[in-house]
């Protein structure tokens, strides 16, 4: 089906799947059919933020103190993290804007990737105040064999779901030759493949991620790095979100409350998406192993953050009803908690948008006692 | 919504029962020093997802995370009975 901006038919979206239905026609917010990505988006306005408004100057001082070993964590943990929303910056919007049906999902797609690209201009400002020139981390990033082994996994489920929805679009379904390939064109593999991507964005935000996190703050732990922590902590409650909605996404399916396709879907790709989950831990464990690979720090080492990855991962196939695969059942880092709870992202009332705050402040309520000293 | 005067009680399978007297189900967990995973505490992120086996709670802030009819968040709820639940 030819994607069009503005469907002229009369859709209604009330009815329509979250993918594949018809072409989003108006934004209107007023009637949902999944009144939570509505929500989302409520939430995460409420927690915009700029990386400018973080004092990272002190962090300049304290990098320069770190040992070798300790700036090879800490950096390539940068790198990770520049990766990581380098993709997501671009991806939500790209492979699932032109597939989406219904207005509220939309508009939380691209609200999401919004705030990844604050994230991304983050890095930047991160960057910037511990080097001069920050070109030669950046340049890394496509080159280091370690980093590019992830780009390629996580950017894998979007790319086949992008090319296979721009075929469609295109030509629609069919056996069709591309690049001197041939590719099957129907809407069960589209389906398919959009799953299949959902699983793995859902993995990226809920593991990958906070594998990152995990090394920032056992920085800050020891006191260090402590406005590069403070930006960390912005982005991970962000990252919460996010992960929410993908777990929401992938639940709606589950559980036949939308497409009823995509519920036999689920079923069908339950292995697939195990591996999935299972793959990213895997890499995770590795890329531990090249974080640590000078040595270790106070408060971390490569086994601590293979439990860390054992035990979130747990935590994150069960919330999407897979089986946890894991042993581990305590959180071999506590103090993780402290850092992602939102009430102590600090902020002042002003600059956050404080719902209580912002909420009420006009009194729209006048009632006709207010003129009983009133004489003209 | 909130009556801090209610006091049901609270089982946790495998670490005993006890009386509700924190604003949110977590915290009266918490004082148990019973380990309860969390991150947001605002009933987004999904972290303290935990299996309610009987009794009822109420929310103090309507959840965003996504959770199944036998799950509840401790982090934005108290309970309206007396409860039992699961951690993982």
């Amino acid at each position: 089906m030819k994607y069009t901006t503005f469907n002229q038919h009369t859709v209604n979206a009330l009815l329509e799947p979250m993918f594949f239905g018809h072409p989003v026609n108006v934004a209107r917010y007023d009637q949902q059919r999944h009144s939570i990505f509505e929500k989302l988006i409520e939430k995460q306005i409420s927690f915009f933020w700029r990386p400018e408004e973080v004092d990272v100057s002190k962090d300049r001082v304290d990098f320069q103190q770190l040992s070798d070993s300790e700036k090879h964590i800490f950096i390539s943990n940068l790198k990770y993290q520049t990766l990581l929303d380098s993709v997501q910056g671009r991806s939500p919007n790209i492979a699932f804007l032109p597939i989406i049906s219904l207005p509220e999902l939309e508009t939380w797609v691209e609200t999401w990737s919004f705030f990844e690209t604050i994230h991304s201009r983050s890095y930047t400002h991160i960057l910037r105040n511990l080097f001069t020139d920050p070109s030669e981390v950046f340049d890394d990033i496509v080159v280091n064999e370690e980093i590019k082994v992830r780009a390629s996994d996580i950017s894998k489920y979007y790319d086949d779901l992008i090319f296979a929805t721009q075929l469609w679009q295109t030509q629609g379904e069919g056996i069709h030759q591309a690049y001197g390939e041939t590719h099957v064109i129907n809407m069960r593999e589209l389906k398919k493949k959009l799953y299949l991507c959902m699983c793995s964005v859902n993995a990226l935000e809920a593991i990958r991620f906070y594998v990152s996190f995990a090394c920032t703050f056992a920085f800050a732990e020891r006191k260090l790095m402590e406005g590069n922590s403070k930006i960390i902590r912005l982005i991970a409650r962000d990252e919460n979100l996010h992960l929410t909605s993908t777990q929401h996404i992938l639940n709606l399916w589950a559980d036949g409350k939308d497409d009823p396709e995509m519920a036999e879907i689920a079923i069908e790709c339950r292995e697939q998406s195990t591996a999935i989950f299972l793959q990213a831990v895997e890499q995770e464990k590795q890329w531990a192993t090249y974080l640590f690979q000078h040595g270790s720090m106070i408060g971390l080492n490569k086994d601590i953050l293979c439990q860390y990855v054992e035990f979130i991962a747990n935590h994150r196939m069960r919330a999407i009803g897979l089986e946890a695969p894991f042993a581990i059942t305590d959180n071999p880092l506590p103090w993780m908690n402290t850092y992602l709870n939102s009430d102590t992202v600090q902020v002042a009332p002003q600059e956050s948008e404080i719902s209580s705050y912002l909420v009420g402040q006009i009194d729209s309520e006048v009632s006709s006692d207010e003129f009983d000293d009133f004489d003209l | 919504m909130t009556d801090n005067s209610d006091s049901y009680m609270i089982t946790v399978i495998g670490h005993g029962e006890f009386e509700q007297q924190d604003r949110t189900l977590l915290q009266s967990i918490e004082r148990q020093q019973i380990d309860v995973h969390y991150h947001c505490r605002e009933g987004f992120c999904g972290a303290c997802r935990t299996r309610i086996k009987k009794g009822s709670v109420t929310y103090l802030t309507e959840p965003l995370a996504y959770i199944n009819d036998d799950e509840i968040l401790p982090c934005c709820c108290r309970a309206n009975s007396d409860i039992e639940i699961e951690l993982d």
